[in-house]
């Protein structure tokens, strides 16, 4: 099974930088949104929590733009039936999950030094700001993996895909969004209880889509 | 079968008109809020029902995934759809209320939030439902995607209002008696309760023998 | 010689609310092989796919054994090969590197080489599939279809795409293969139906 999984990763991975633009593209946007977003506040000092909202909804976006693309892909160039014949549903599922979870972090790593950068938005709790976008991070791709196989079965991608996200992934936002105007704050103390709570959900959607995918991924 | 159905049909129809008259006449009006405030015991009810709504929907959904049984497909539809009707009901009841007891409309008070996404959640279902026609999958990705949902409830609507402070009195689990109700009031609250469960039970049982009886015709008319 | 066995019992398929077939039924064993023919749009290759388990809605029941064990999605890929005209390899690898991703044994290398070879294939085997002729894609396919060696093979449209080299050399291995396994061949053509034993008609029954 690791083999397998290797193998897939190693597939994906030779697809999505031969063919480069999608992966060019959401890194793009990105970097754009975040320097969009700086360019319209206009240097402007903004609250901890305003700045910890437009951080996360930069990352929501670049998310929508990117973590669906892994299985639309399939559908798109009408790879899927031939990847469904030559291997099992869960080795599909598991290595589309952490393809679409090392792309997230990636993304996460470019929009947070920027952000950080053109924004002025110092951390002044360092450790707690990294934990929450990591596993923040962590929480979106692996609600937008099984998301995303539900959508490339569907018309009107692109925007059904926002649609079935947004409900699902808001608990996420909320939580990393307090918590990251935590990190921001001089005076709060931030705890490490909503970062546990990240980390069960990620924990809890990641075994319900390992169960369930084998209904979406085989018709 | 039939007799059980008579027996609740009457209860429904012989207790409807007797939780209007204790909602509406016999409980006093709550401490400070005017006659406005018998909005509760309908708002409390409706939000219930949409909850059972939700339920009904993840449990339909399961026994499709596992029996594939083409009637729970459409009785999960249903279900979301009545899902739809009562969180519309419990958003726009509980802006009434919060208008009267706070003076505001809307505040995203967690409670207020975790309504909206269930709302948000159903009409995120009947999107995918519809934008999957054609698949013969339809059935099971939608299941799998309410499936997800379920899952995702639990940390809406037990944990994020725990950890985030409330406005909104919590009704049901209350320990600390944060909103003293007098027992009037708790007794006219949990009939309606009860009340309302036999009618959402009556509404989507006889959605699920319509929503069946279609399909039946529909594939007798295309066989011919 | 494995024990083999495709069994389906009133399969019928429908898009929407439109029969597309109705109520088939036939029964395979070891070493027998069976076309299915029938106009555009009569659900050739929806029987196929309901017949290989790649399309579960179904009502009727087909049954497919490897020796009294059942083949599922999990182990389909071991023993069934699959090819036509919806399967396609990533166009953005080169051939190698999708027969890399669908093989399933190392002890395969020399079967690949071998197929590779047989279907004229192997000077190419490091070019990128998007540059491939139709024909080159085709012949690509069919390697897929028999690379991990199966006992039940069912292909598609075969002989689409390929010049008459290809399709000798294609009708020759099916030739080859049909002894002790299970072939079908949803196509139209006349010559790679008569490669077949026994057939089933789709679009003839009132619909």
């Amino acid at each position: 099974m690791e083999n397998r999984i290797y193998k897939h990763l190693k597939k994906d991975i030779l697809v999505e930088f031969r063919n480069r633009s999608a992966v060019n593209i959401s890194f793009a946007f990105a970097g754009i949104t975040t320097i969009a977003v700086s360019l319209a506040s206009g240097g402007i000092r903004l609250d901890a929590n305003i700045q910890s909202i437009l951080f996360w909804i930069i990352i929501f976006f670049s998310g929508m733009s990117g973590l669906a693309h892994t299985f639309i892909r399939e559908e798109e160039e009408r790879t899927a039936l031939f990847l469904a014949i030559h291997s099992i549903p869960e080795e599909v599922y598991i290595s589309k999950l952490l393809f679409n979870l090392v792309f997230f972090i990636f993304i996460a790593l470019v929009v947070s030094p920027l952000y950080i950068f053109f924004m002025h938005a110092i951390p002044v709790h360092f450790t707690h700001f990294c934990l929450t976008v990591l596993f923040g991070s962590i929480a979106i791709a692996s609600v937008s993996t099984i998301l995303g196989a539900i959508v490339s079965k569907a018309e009107n991608r692109g925007t059904l895909f926002t649609v079935i996200s947004f409900p699902l992934m808001l608990p996420v936002l909320w939580i990393a969004i307090m918590n990251t105007t935590a990190s921001l704050e001089p005076g709060a103390a931030p705890g490490f209880q909503s970062i546990l709570f990240l980390l069960a959900f990620s924990g809890v959607i990641i075994s319900a889509s390992y169960l369930s995918f084998k209904f979406i991924w085989m018709e | 079968m039939k007799a059980l159905r008579f027996i609740f049909y009457i209860l429904l129809v012989v207790m409807m008109p007797v939780v209007f008259y204790m909602a509406l006449v016999w409980v006093p009006p709550a401490m400070g809020l005017g006659d406005a405030s018998r909005i509760l015991y309908f708002h409390v009810p409706v939000a219930w029902s949409s909850v059972l709504a939700f339920l009904a929907a993840g449990y339909y959904s399961v026994r499709y995934l596992t029996k594939e049984d083409y009637r729970y497909e459409l009785y999960a539809w249903n279900a979301a759809f009545t899902g739809l009707v009562y969180s519309t009901l419990t958003v726009v009841t509980g802006s009434i209320w919060a208008h009267i007891s706070w003076n505001i409309w809307w505040n995203w008070d967690p409670r207020e939030t975790s309504a909206v996404i269930l709302l948000l959640i159903y009409i995120a279902y009947i999107s995918l439902y519809s934008s999957l026609k054609e698949r013969p999958g339809r059935g099971k990705i939608s299941a799998v995607y309410l499936i997800i949902a379920a899952v995702v409830m639990p940390f809406l609507v037990f944990i994020i209002p725990r950890i985030y402070w409330s406005l909104h009195p919590d009704m049901i689990f209350n320990t600390k008696n944060k909103f003293d109700m007098e027992s009037s009031m708790r007794i006219t609250l949990f009939t309606s309760m009860g009340v309302f469960t036999l009618l959402y039970f009556f509404i989507i049982n006889l959605m699920n023998r319509a929503a069946v009886l279609e399909k039946k015709i529909q594939e007798k008319i295309h066989d011919n | 010689m494995d024990n083999l066995l495709i069994h389906a019992e009133n399969v019928s398929a429908r898009f929407g609310n439109v029969t597309v077939f109705k109520n088939i039924s036939f029964r395979l064993e070891t070493g027998s092989s069976m076309a299915i023919t029938g106009p555009n749009g009569s659900g050739k290759s929806t029987l196929l796919q309901i017949v290989a388990g790649l399309q579960r809605t179904v009502s009727g029941t087909v049954t497919r054994r490897v020796n009294d064990a059942e083949i599922t999605v999990e182990n389909f890929s071991a023993h069934a090969g699959y090819t036509g005209p919806l399967v396609n390899p990533y166009d953005m690898l080169t051939a190698a590197e999708n027969l890399a991703f669908t093989i399933k044994d190392s002890a395969a290398k020399e079967r690949v080489i071998h197929l590779l070879d047989y279907f004229d294939l192997y000077k190419e085997r490091n070019k990128i599939v998007k540059h491939f002729s139709s024909g080159m894609k085709q012949r690509l396919k069919l390697i897929h279809a028999f690379i991990n060696d199966p006992v039940i093979i069912m292909l598609d449209e075969p002989g689409s795409n390929l010049d008459s080299t290809g399709k000798d050399k294609l009708f020759a291995k099916i030739e080859e293969l049909k002894a002790g396994r299970i072939v079908i061949i949803a196509s139209n053509e006349q010559d790679e139906i008569n490669l077949c034993g026994e057939r089933v008609e789709l679009g003839k029954q009132n619909i």
